[in-house]
């Protein structure tokens, strides 16, 4: 074979310490990489350093200032922030799965309850008939299954991955909206379950339940125990340090996200994405494929589960509602289809107007009624406005602008007919590295896929047989 | 077949006829849209408080005469039928209209957001707390006050009144799309909408009269509602919503008389949930068996009757 | 003839048997009825290694079925094909099995579509890196974490993807949205993509169509390259009879789902059969 036919084959490529170099590079290279950034669009760098500066300093600066005007203020506590990160996790999860691969899933409250659940069993004395503690502060033979967070961590990422690829493997060849409905239901049957298995009695060989409380019911399960490193905490009492555990797990899902990406299967999956059958016939083994994304989108929710148990140190079935994946999918159709980066600002936004702006406008609405006697204006809670507010930003967007505020190039042209912020103009800033292109202004919308309940069975091209 | 076994299919088919009512409203639209219409359940929920306060306003209490009674909820009747079919079309033109040329999952999108505006307008309008409403129709048992029979069998005349309103409304359905003009405009829409334009078919209008009827429908649905079951909710809409989507599903998604017998079904599987298992599992039961139908016969018991949109 | 590339005996002309070690593609009796229709009626064909042959006939007469039969797009109602030896239509009682798409992909035969189906909005360079993706074996793990596997993997095939670029001619603006190169180019890139997949047989349909004269033979001359400086095997639906006569080895013509002739291309241009079926039997009696 010419070896412009053969395939690319290579060799052993030096291994660990290759690799450990090239780690290394990238990590000296930075002082460069900036500089040079910073020389092709300055004023993105300036932004995004900014931001990073600001995300670093702004609890040190909540805390410097009084509590009477942080009060006064619309800005976010500790734990508000913590839930940003934690929805930006999902959002990066998600984003895989509809933005990279297309694949609507409107179930993903399912997986983020399996990490929390996972946590839940794994570090609290829910199984106090056992006693497994390993790596903790607390004294040997204390009851329950205590495992650090770093193995919680992992496990709820296999866990909900493996529940991903059961969901998976049936229904993803359904049709667009099937799939979308499917993954509902799996979203409402799993919080179910979580509640009711309270009561179970079992007889399977050798394993025997009788009257277990397995998951805690609607009561759910706790305490769990809180994250813990070197000895410091990192739970919903321990003020701003779980805002750096926070960040530091974001920021693995962005580069975890990214090389996804920009790799084999990130190309896969955007064959997919346009041309299922095209990619199918150039060797995508779609199925695999798409079972991939969701398994790997259903991963990055368990960890955001077991994150929001951890911190919390509760769970309950009542937190896990078909609303929060909704949440998530409109932080993703908000913040930008496709865009990692987008979607993020999509969780911070949204999570921000739904935990903290909501509530201020509240309690300014009762201050002003008390102040100038109109009472009626008290007794005006935002908060119950929130599914109207979710509502018509879905509508709206999918009316105006279904790609997002900052989507990725490719999604934004299959969506609609104009390039990307043109409407806020200085997007720009925030747009995928590599090279710009242009975009084709006459282009109408993607195409639609075809309907494919089974495995392909047409190809466009073929006269269809007349009736 | 011993009792109990028997009052669960009676409260089932009771039920099941009013997932029938809604499910025609989803396979309607999906036949002619290929739309999930999210926000269906929603609008049977809001049908449910019109005819609560319509109810309410008109006086109609336990204890007026008979015919005022029948004249007043037929009144009513036809009242929240007329206004959920405005609402209805009106949600076609605001969220789904503009989307018709715009890939699949965005009208999809779409409604989940009006449903979840819809709903909002329900917790706002009502409050969060289940709603009430006296039996205006009597829970008495026919069988034993009318017949004199000797059983523990329940079939009241609440049971009575489902069937004397589902039933008519179900046949004129069926007559009006398979027997008239405009019932063969919005099958012929549905089969193929760019030839029925090309053949004189207003298919905008085809569309919004589809709306108008299955709003109607949700409507009367929504009164039966409250008369049967006396309560409602801002978030019925939801479970409601997926039971009367599963029917469609199940009976085989844009097929009428499928849509009528899966909500028949899906009454039965509710009901037997209900008192053989427990009510907390029968929505995963039901998610279950849609699930199931999507993945094993997706056409649904009755075959699908929808348009090649390839 | 090129060192290194093994012609069958006796390929040109074709006319015989070609012994069995040599033949690249085997079908029998292959049968597709979608419904009532009988798309393709009991074919027998094969393809000789190293050939070029063209499958014409008229509209509808099953040519892109037969296409997708052998690539595994659709599964035949009967038959069998083999394909370098491995098999991806088996028939055994009524049951058909068949290999999926990708998997007949990876055994070794690459396409390109009648109408363009490229992966518009990824560049250039990327749709003949997915063209790629069946050989790599670099795994997701391996891109999260930047193993050196994949690092070097991505690299050669960035590199052999700029090479096939320059192979059809298309290596001056590799990261241009694949929509937005001109018609001529697409189809290229298409090709492109096809050769990616490290084919040992390449199928092309109607790879000449909305082609003008030039271009037409500036194809003819790169389907024979294909073979001569590639060693592949090539297999064309075509409409321009000046394509099918100057390049093929060997000629099949199907009508109605059946081979209505094959043989060298001389040998069916005269066939009678042949020539009622396209121009009809008034045609047919005057040749």
């Amino acid at each position: 074979m010419s070896s412009l036919i053969s395939p690319v084959r290579v060799e052993s490529t030096g291994g660990l310490p290759s690799w450990l170099r090239r780690i290394g590079g990238t990590v000296t290279g930075w002082p460069a990489f900036y500089r040079a950034q910073y020389a092709s669009n300055p004023r993105r760098v300036i932004l995004l350093t900014l931001m990073v500066i600001g995300i670093f300093v702004y609890p040190i600066a909540y805390q410097a200032v009084p509590s009477s005007i942080t009060r006064a203020l619309p800005i976010p506590s500790s734990t508000v922030v913590v839930f940003m990160l934690i929805f930006g996790i999902m959002a990066i999860g998600l984003n895989i799965v509809i933005g990279f691969a297309g694949l609507l899933d409107l179930g993903y409250v399912a997986f983020y309850a399996i990490g929390a659940y996972t946590a839940a069993f794994l570090a609290s004395p829910h199984f106090g008939g056992l006693s497994i503690v390993l790596f903790s502060d607390l004294p040997a033979g204390f009851p329950g299954i205590h495992l650090p967070f770093s193995v919680i961590l992992i496990l709820a990422a296999a866990v909900a991955a493996t529940f991903g690829a059961l969901l998976g493997a049936p229904t993803l060849r359904l049709r667009g909206d099937y799939l979308a409905i499917v993954t509902l239901g799996f979203g409402e049957i799993v919080p179910i379950f979580f509640k009711n298995l309270v009561n179970v009695n079992f007889s399977f060989l050798f394993i025997r339940l009788e009257n277990a409380n397995l998951t805690g019911g609607p009561l759910g399960i706790n305490p769990i125990d809180a994250p813990s490193f070197f000895g410091i905490k990192f739970g919903v009492i321990s003020g701003w340090a779980p805002v750096y555990l926070g960040l530091g797990l974001v920021i693995i899902a962005i580069v975890i996200a990214r090389n996804l990406e920009r790799s084999r299967m990130g190309r896969a999956w955007m064959a997919i994405r346009e041309d299922e059958i095209a990619a199918e016939m150039m060797g995508v083994n779609t199925v695999r494929t798409k079972l991939l994304a969701f398994a790997l989108g259903a991963a990055f929710a368990g960890c955001a589960g077991a994150l929001q148990a951890s911190y919390q140190g509760a769970t309950t079935s009542d937190f896990f509602m078909f609303s929060t994946s909704i949440l998530v999918v409109i932080m993703i159709i908000l913040g930008g289809i496709g865009n990692i980066w987008g979607v993020l600002l999509g969780a911070v936004v949204v999570q921000y107007v739904d935990k903290t702006l909501l509530s201020w406008i509240g309690n300014r609405l009762s201050d002003v009624g008390a102040a100038t006697g109109l009472e009626q204006l008290g007794r005006i809670n935002p908060s119950t406005f929130s599914f109207l507010l979710l509502g018509i930003t879905l509508v709206a967007m999918m009316r105006f602008r279904p790609e997002g505020f900052l989507p990725s190039r490719q999604r934004a042209a299959e969506l609609h007919t104009a390039p990307p912020g043109e409407a806020l103009g200085s997007s720009a800033l925030f747009e995928e590295e590599g090279v710009i292109e242009e975009l084709d202004p006459t282009e109408p919308g993607g195409e639609e896929d075809p309907e494919i309940l089974e495995a392909p069975d047409e190809t466009p091209g073929d006269q269809e047989p007349p009736p | 077949m011993d009792d109990q076994f028997l009052q669960t299919i009676i409260i089932g088919l009771s039920n099941g006829l009013i997932y029938a009512l809604v499910a025609l409203g989803y396979t309607l639209v999906y036949g002619i849209l290929q739309l999930i219409n999210f926000a269906h359940g929603d609008v049977f929920m809001l049908g449910s408080m019109i005819a609560l306060t319509l109810l309410t306003a008109f006086g109609v209490v336990p204890g007026l005469p008979l015919l005022n009674t029948v004249f007043l909820i037929v009144v009513v009747l036809l009242i929240t039928m007329a206004i959920t079919a405005v609402l209805n079309v009106s949600i076609e033109r605001i969220a789904y209209r503009p989307l018709r040329n715009a890939p699949k999952l965005a009208p999809l999108i779409s409604a989940i957001g009006m449903s979840f505006i819809l709903q909002n307008v329900g917790l706002l309008w009502k409050g969060p707390a289940n709603l009430g409403y006296p039996d205006v129709i009597p829970s008495t048992n026919i069988l034993t006050s009318v017949f004199g029979f000797n059983t523990d069998l329940e079939f009241t005349f609440k049971q009575f009144f489902v069937a004397i309103i589902t039933i008519p409304l179900l046949l004129v359905l069926m007559w009006f799309v398979g027997s008239t003009r405009q019932g063969k405009a919005m099958r012929a829409t549905a089969q193929d909408p760019d030839t029925a334009g090309l053949m004189g078919i207003d298919v905008n209008r085809t569309i919004a009269i589809t709306f108008v009827i299955a709003g109607a429908l949700a409507g009367a649905a929504g009164l039966v509602q409250i008369l049967y079951n006396n309560t409602t909710v801002w978030n019925l809409g939801f479970r409601f919503g997926l039971n009367a989507f599963t029917s469609a599903v199940l009976g085989g998604i844009g097929n009428l008389q499928g849509a009528v017998l899966g909500g028949i079904v899906l009454g039965l599987i509710n009901a037997f949930s209900d008192r053989y298992l427990s009510a907390q599992w029968t929505n995963a039961i039901v998610f279950g068996v849609l699930i199931a139908v999507l993945v094993f016969r997706p056409t649904g018991l009755l075959g699908q009757q929808v348009a090649d949109r390839a | 003839m090129t060192a290194g590339v093994t012609y069958a005996p006796g390929l040109t002309p074709l006319t015989g048997q070609v012994p069995d070690d040599q033949i690249l593609v085997r079908s029998r009796k292959v049968t597709k009825r979608f419904g009532g229709l009988v798309a393709v009626n009991a074919v027998d064909f094969d393809i000789p290694r190293g050939s070029i042959v063209s499958l014409i006939g008229p509209n509808g007469a099953g040519k892109t079925t037969f296409f997708n039969m052998i690539t595994g797009a659709y599964v035949p109602t009967s038959g069998e094909i083999s394909f370098d030896g491995h098999d991806i239509v088996t028939t055994k009682g009524s049951k058909v099995r068949s290999l999926k798409p990708h998997q007949v992909t990876a055994l070794g035969i690459g396409r390109t579509f009648q109408n363009i189906r490229l992966f518009g909005t990824m560049s250039a360079l990327d749709n003949v890196l997915v063209g790629q993706h069946v050989h790599l074996r670099s795994r997701w793990w391996d891109a999260v974490i930047r193993s050196p596997r994949n690092h070097a993997e991505e690299e050669a095939s960035i590199e052999r993807g700029h090479e096939l670029l320059r192979f059809v001619g298309l290596d001056e603006r590799p990261h241009a949205w694949a929509r937005n190169l001109p018609y001529g180019d697409q189809r290229r890139l298409e090709i492109a993509r096809a050769l990616a997949t490290s084919p040992k047989l390449l199928l092309l349909d109607e790879p000449t169509a909305g082609m003008n004269a030039s271009e037409t033979r500036d194809l003819t001359d790169f389907i024979r390259r294909l073979r001569s400086e590639l060693g592949l095997t090539v297999l064309l639906i075509e409409h321009d009879m000046r394509v099918v006569m100057g390049i093929s080895d060997r000629v099949t013509v199907l009508d109605y789902g059946e081979v209505l002739a094959e043989g060298s291309p001389d040998e069916v241009r005269a066939n009678p059969r042949v020539i009622e079926a396209y121009l009809g039997r008034g045609a047919a009696e005057g040749a």
